[in-house]
């Protein structure tokens, strides 16, 4: 694969994510995904309902070939909580990965770093590929690369608030350090917001509510997807940089080239 | 009793404008980024009330925004109606001659057998006053017993202490509902006439204890028609926003009872219609954008399905106000009050997904809590 994600020893094709709440249905959510291309979904342990086909997430997406479901920990309140939810959806996935999540306040959902970095030190240390999910913090995302996590996933903004890429300056600094692939998660309203994720450098999106809350989510799903994959041609094209002033066409300095001649 | 409420509860300061706002005030408040209480004020006013429409499309946005295309449901189950409190308005209240009721843990057993047979996973689990026959250990057995079996288990009880709610959460209970019913002190004191519950302070606090005892969300809500409308509404937002401010890891629900005029029922002193009551919910979720809102079976088929997403986040669902209405219907036991949405499960999803909403019955799991290896074991078998 030329240009894969890489997460642990595992490649993805897509660098879209999705997640999978706040659909009007499971079959508004199915069909969103299969538009998506996405090959990594998230799903929350809390809605996992065995046995409740019309409540339970899992076992639709479950059904779908080529899909690896990613567990996330949304819910838990510390690290006690995450690293048990954890564990739980490995049991019930079978997968190595899960998105670490830790949101102690649930108003506005924003993720605790002291609890999401001792819950990582456990879940690293039983073998999970962790993906946490953390504020935009360049010390942080180092900190989280050291303990072992195969990403690291700043946010945008605040999940859900759909204000696009508000940490920007941090991400750019986190997305230059890290020697791990940076997801970008929460916040992005618009596949342009995606588009610039990539072209800054980001190595892919995780996407939930831009896409659940559109008017037509399989159509705004492949929106993404699109946006995705432009900008990161874009990003490896090279984007040409950019200046504050004019550049000359005859440049000012032109007449240094001719050597002490004349 | 007729203590000044504290300083943080204080509506008055923002009462005019609930009563007065003009038009531009309105205007400016539903365009603000950052709605606080002069906003919400605003909203509640009579010159908000024509711009119904307006208050409406935003509350759909915010709540589609912070809570998606979905509706959570959840069930009461009413564990006893026996109620040493003489309450005007209750039909539970210790004066009435009606049939009393208190479930053993066998008749509880079949309850929550019954409520899981309807694809129920969050119950919330209620009683009278604090009384001798239905104390607390029996609301803490009763959790304990919910909890083995369902991933939410609230309460909607009588006040306790912080250690007594710190014992409801190691049971498992996971939020506790608990509405103030007026916070006019005056009206307070003339709604409840004895018993425990005339203790207008110690309610008040009571969710503030929960939180500290480290229940995970508080519920509040005024019986509207008790007090002066506005009064109670600002100082319930003001309650909101204070346990906020308090317990930076407490969630807060509000919920929307309302005294509705039944034919030989109890008369409301500050009758709540319809339209008001959406006014209220609007202003509530525009400025409390990420606040659970809940609406009861109280309210009318018609009037739910209009509100469902429409501000409101979760709902109650099949509703029986009878102790062992699920299951044991040979059992007399009066109402607390009347249902006014009979509708069962399948009828009632079918109207939220005909709205583009998905019913959301199981949104938690046990496995999150520490001590749960049984219940976890249970979970892993079922796949």
């Amino acid at each position: 694969m030329a240009d894969g994600l890489k997460l642990g020893d595992r490649i993805f094709s897509s660098r879209l994510l999705l997640g999978t709440g706040k659909f009007s249905s499971t079959d508004a959510m199915i069909r969103a995904v299969r538009a998506s291309g996405a090959e990594l979904v998230t799903v929350a342990l809390r809605r996992f309902h065995p046995g409740r086909p019309v409540d339970d997430v899992l076992a639709p997406l479950a059904a779908i070939e080529g899909l690896t479901l990613v567990p996330n920990t949304s819910g838990a309140r510390d690290a006690g909580e995450a690293v048990r939810a954890a564990q739980l959806g490995r049991e019930l996935c079978g997968s190595p990965f899960v998105k670490l999540e830790i949101h102690p306040n649930p108003h506005h959902l924003l993720p605790d770093p002291i609890e999401t970095y001792e819950a990582a030190k456990i879940l690293v240390g039983e073998g999970f590929l962790v993906l946490p999910y953390m504020p935009a913090d360049p010390v942080l995302a180092r900190r989280l690369e050291d303990l072992g996590c195969a990403a690291v996933m700043p946010l945008g903004a605040a999940i859900g608030s759909g204000q696009g890429l508000t940490t920007m300056s941090m991400l750019k600094l986190i997305i230059r350090d890290a020697s791990v692939p940076v997801i970008v998660d929460a916040g992005l309203r618009s596949p342009s917001d995606a588009a610039l994720t990539m072209e800054i450098g980001g190595d892919a999106v995780l996407v939930n509510s831009a896409i659940a809350a559109a008017e037509n989510p399989e159509l705004m799903a492949s929106a993404f997807a699109a946006a995705v994959r432009a900008g990161r041609d874009a990003w490896k094209a090279g984007l040409m940089p950019q200046s504050d002033v004019a550049v000359a066409t005859s440049p000012l300095t032109g007449f240094l080239a001719g050597g002490e001649a004349g | 009793m007729s203590a000044a409420p504290a300083d943080w509860l204080d509506p008055l300061p923002w009462l005019d404008l609930a009563r007065v706002a003009d038009p531009s005030m309105v205007e400016r408040s539903l365009r603000a980024n950052e709605p606080g209480v002069r906003e919400f004020a605003a909203l509640l006013s009579p010159a908000a009330a024509s711009r119904m429409e307006a208050l409406a499309q935003r509350a759909l946005a915010l709540t589609r925004r912070h809570f998606g295309r979905a509706i959570s449901l959840y069930a009461p189950l009413y564990l006893s109606n026996y109620c040493p409190a003489r309450c005007t308005y209750c039909g539970f209240s210790a004066g009435l001659r009606i049939a009393r009721h208190k479930l053993t843990p066998a008749e509880l057993e079949a309850e929550l057998s019954a409520l899981k047979d309807l694809g129920i996973e969050e119950v919330l689990l209620l009683t009278g006053d604090r009384a001798t026959v239905a104390d607390y250990p029996f609301v803490r057995d009763s959790v304990r017993l919910a909890a083995a079996r369902f991933p939410n288990v609230a309460v909607e009880v009588f006040p306790m202490s912080v250690d007594e709610y710190r014992g409801l959460s190691v049971a498992g209970c996971t939020a506790v509902t608990l509405y103030q019913e007026t916070y006019d002190p005056v009206r307070y004191e003339h709604s409840h006439l004895s018993g425990p519950k005339r203790d207008y302070h110690s309610r008040l606090d009571a969710p503030a204890r929960a939180l500290a005892g480290g229940i995970r969300v508080a519920g509040l809500g005024a019986l509207l028609g008790l007090g002066e409308p506005r009064f109670d509404l600002l100082s319930l937002f003001q309650h909101a926003t204070h346990l906020r401010r308090t317990f930076w890891k407490g969630g807060v629900a509000i919920s929307f009872p309302r005294l509705r005029p039944e034919p030989g029922g109890y008369t409301a002193a500050f009758p709540v219609d319809q339209k008001f009551l959406a006014q209220a919910i609007f202003a509530f979720r525009i400025c409390l954008p990420d606040v659970p809102l809940l609406l009861s079976t109280r309210e009318s088929p018609r009037f739910r399905d209009g509100m469902a997403g429409v501000g409101i986040s979760k709902m109650s669902v099949a509703s029986r106000t009878t102790v062992g209405g699920y299951d044991l219907e040979t059992v007399p036991s009066g109402q607390q009050f009347d249902i006014n949405d009979h509708r069962g499960v399948t009828t009632f999803c079918a109207a939220l997904e005909a709205k583009g909403l998905q019913p959301v019955f199981k949104n938690w799991d046990a496995a999150y809590r520490e001590d749960t290896a049984s219940v976890r074991a249970g979970n892993a078998r079922q796949i």
